[in-house]
């Protein structure tokens, strides 16, 4: 036993010893976890990735989803769609630009501005002599669509005003609530899917 | 045994210029055996479908395509490069007298723009005062004011024209076609 007094004791001595004189090259550190990059006052200085808002993935396949439909409220309209048509593509162009810029200016919502396929008309008219038609001339009907997903009633009386008083001549306005199958005209048509579907049904 | 004999008859039936249809039904009354139900038939209905499914399926993956506008496409004829138009050679007066043409076009719609604007707020004003008045009347006619009228929609109008319709015009006869082209996926 005393052997072993006499070598804590010596243990000791060394210990003391050793806190006496401070050592100079190596730091004392609070514990072995913490690491002294982090700390620094200078960590992360060059980050920028997280400035930049998070964008979704994008995916490649991009389904045309529509617009949700809003139904009409107490105090205003559901979806509706204003349509311009006409022959003068200028005029029903800038027809519904000006109505666009309008809703932007009175804060109505607009969802969508889209053209509608155009739609050619041949005018046909009778011979003078004989029963035969000739083709006179071809006529070309633009049409363009400004969808408002809602719009209130207050505002309604005065954007109507405002619109027709600007109205060109030869065209054409119709205002009229938005409906999926307005939707799925702009589509082009799958008479193999629907025969499928029949089939099955059957 | 019986089916020999029904044939036999049959042959000699024929051979008598018999009709086929009688022949058939002597057959078929001689032959005296009940109808074997074919095991494989809903077996084949069942696989048909789930091909049908399957090609429906891989129909529907495929998402739908909008029908392509004519307006927002250039026709080719205008991509061409060799036809040019150059830009005709005006005099000093002529493109100052253009430019300050411009400037009071300018300065005289966007005067209109201002004035439809102010009045556009006007209206907005009044409106609001309106029905703020209204609100201190009677809270029931303020909310049938706010209410939206179902009557309205859907609306439609024509564009004015330079000149009214002439009432005594004789259109000829004639009709319209519509050769719309139609395009399916």
């Amino acid at each position: 036993m005393n052997p072993v007094f006499r070598k804590l004791q010596a243990v000791n001595q060394v210990l003391t010893l050793c806190r006496a004189t401070p050592c100079i090259q190596r730091p004392v550190w609070d514990s072995v976890d913490k690491r002294q990059y982090k700390s620094m006052p200078t960590h992360g200085i060059g980050r920028w990735r997280h400035f930049i808002p998070k964008e979704p993935p994008k995916k490649k396949k991009d389904k045309h989803q529509m617009k949700p439909i809003l139904a009409a409220t107490d105090t205003a309209y559901g979806s509706l769609s204003v349509r311009v048509s006409g022959h003068d593509m200028t005029l029903v162009e800038h027809y519904s630009q000006y109505i666009h810029n309008l809703c932007n200016r009175l804060g109505i919502k607009v969802a969508e501005s889209y053209a509608l396929p155009t739609k050619t008309t041949e005018v046909m008219l009778m011979q003078e002599q004989g029963t035969k038609m000739f083709v006179e001339a071809v006529l070309k009907t633009h049409q363009r669509v400004v969808q408002l997903s809602s719009l209130d009633a207050t505002l309604c009386p005065l954007f109507m005003g405002v619109v027709l008083k600007n109205q060109p001549e030869g065209v054409r306005l119709s205002v009229k609530e938005h409906t999926e199958a307005d939707f799925h005209s702009r589509f082009k048509g799958r008479p193999e899917l629907e025969g499928l579907m029949a089939q099955i049904n059957q | 045994m019986s089916s020999a004999l029904s044939r036999s008859l049959c042959r000699v039936l024929t051979r008598h210029r018999a009709t086929i249809s009688s022949c058939r039904a002597l057959f078929l009354r001689f032959r005296a055996e009940p109808k074997k139900k074919k095991k494989v038939d809903p077996r084949r209905e069942l696989v048909l479908r789930e091909r049908m499914k399957k090609k429906l399926k891989k129909l529907e993956k495929v998402p739908p395509e909008f029908i392509p506008v004519e307006d927002l496409i250039t026709p080719a004829k205008y991509l061409d490069e060799t036809r040019e138009r150059s830009a005709p050679r005006l005099s000093f007066e002529e493109s100052e007298r253009r430019a300050l043409l411009l400037k009071e076009w300018c300065r005289y719609k966007k005067n209109q723009h201002m004035a439809e604007v102010e009045a556009v707020e006007l209206a907005l004003e009044a409106q609001r005062e309106a029905l703020e008045e209204l609100k201190l009347e009677s809270e029931e006619l303020y909310q049938a004011a706010l209410k939206p009228d179902p009557l309205l929609f859907p609306f439609t109008h024509e564009g004015p024209a330079y000149t009214p319709a002439n009432t005594k015009y004789y259109a000829p006869d004639g009709k319209y076609n519509d050769i719309t082209k139609v395009y399916t996926q």
